[in-house]
């Protein structure tokens, strides 16, 4: 696992969890791995998984069932949720870029629209 | 959480030279905990006096509750370069060692963490990588069930693929209760096994800080706020 040195590893984990469930790899009302394969797969120590599965459980994406470990949450409504904050995080950036040139939201969507257009023929 | 190693007052001097001077720590258990310093610093002088090797003129350590010698030692596994055992040795009989030594030593443990980190119960300690090398140390140093592990250096000079299994092997066979210190003067790949860092310059105790509270307080990496520890950069609390 490759991380950023200076954000908290435990809300690097989230958010690669967090993609995952976006992105359907863990479906809907899904069982996640043990505490310790996830440890080991993101090479971090078992706290510091637990403090992400705690955040994601305070934010009702998972609910842990005793003796069973965590599943996804069965509520579209909060992925649906989930994916939309997390594009917002994704475009802010290049928002902000996009802004620092100059460019208004007009200018900003349209070169957008054009963007995904020319990607279309590309790969046509 | 409970406190698993408090250590008061501590000084050390060899050959009337001060190694560690006013040392003052409070570690719960439970945690990964990184020792850093130079090379000189004293973490493995410091590793020693916990583990009860060095003995200790001045200072009280107490372990998990007790501060007698012989308690200690039975809750404390402490890496073993293993350089008290003669080049022909093989594998199999520095287990038998371990197995006649420490009532804790769990063959069961001990077998799995071979199996997976591929050690040849055959090999002669002479025929050994240093990568292979660190691997058994580290085999039988988790394979002991304590309360306290002092991992020292686990990762010098060995190459990035065992250094990776290693890592990995701490984090599957760590107990949820059993706490682990590894000492390192090299931080970043170790950055994200680690709940705290406890800092030796000076010769004494500079900064116990946790990972997360560096990375959130300061926006640093680990080796970043170290080097900066180092270099005299970030202001003592």
């Amino acid at each position: 696992m490759e991380y950023i040195d200076n954000i908290p590893i435990y809300l690097q984990i989230k958010d690669i969890l967090y993609r995952k469930i976006i992105s359907n790899e863990y479906e809907l009302n899904s069982q996640l791995p043990s505490v310790r394969q996830l440890a080991v797969q993101f090479s971090a120590n078992s706290n510091t998984v637990q403090k992400a599965l705690k955040e994601m459980t305070d934010e009702n994406v998972i609910i842990p069932q005793r003796g069973k470990g965590n599943f996804v949450t069965g509520d579209v409504t909060i992925v649906k949720k989930l994916k939309s904050h997390i594009v917002a995080e994704m475009f802010d950036a290049t928002y902000e870029k996009l802004h620092s040139l100059n460019m208004n939201d007009n200018e900003i969507m349209e070169s957008f629209n054009n963007y995904v257009k020319q990607r279309e023929v590309n790969h046509e | 959480m409970a406190e698993i190693l408090k250590i008061s007052n501590l000084n050390y001097k060899k050959n009337n030279k001060k190694i560690l001077t006013n040392i003052d720590l409070s570690l719960d258990s439970g945690k990964i905990i990184g020792l850093l310093g130079e090379n000189g610093a004293g973490k493995t002088t410091l590793m020693r006096l916990i583990a009860g090797i060095n003995s200790l003129p001045e200072g009280v350590i107490t372990v998990d509750g007790t501060a007698k010698k012989a308690e200690i030692k039975e809750k404390i596994s402490f890496s073993d370069h293993l350089n008290g055992f003669g080049r022909n040795t093989k594998i199999k009989d520095i287990e038998k060692f371990y197995l006649n030594v420490y009532p804790d030593f769990s063959s069961k443990k001990y077998a799995e963490i071979s199996e997976y980190l591929d050690l040849d119960k055959e090999q002669r300690l002479s025929n050994l990588s240093t990568g292979t090398l660190g691997k058994l140390v580290i085999a039988l140093a988790l394979s002991r069930e304590t309360k306290l592990y002092l991992l020292d250096e686990p990762l010098s000079g060995i190459d990035s693929m065992s250094r990776k299994k290693i890592i990995s092997s701490i984090i599957r066979w760590k107990s949820d209760d059993s706490t682990i210190i590894i000492s390192d003067h090299y931080v970043t790949e170790i950055a994200s096994l680690l709940d705290d860092v406890v800092i030796i310059k000076d010769k004494t105790i500079y900064q116990v800080s946790s990972v997360e509270g560096i990375q959130e307080k300061y926006h640093l990496g680990v080796e970043e706020y170290y080097e900066q520890v180092y270099e005299g950069g970030v202001s003592n609390e």
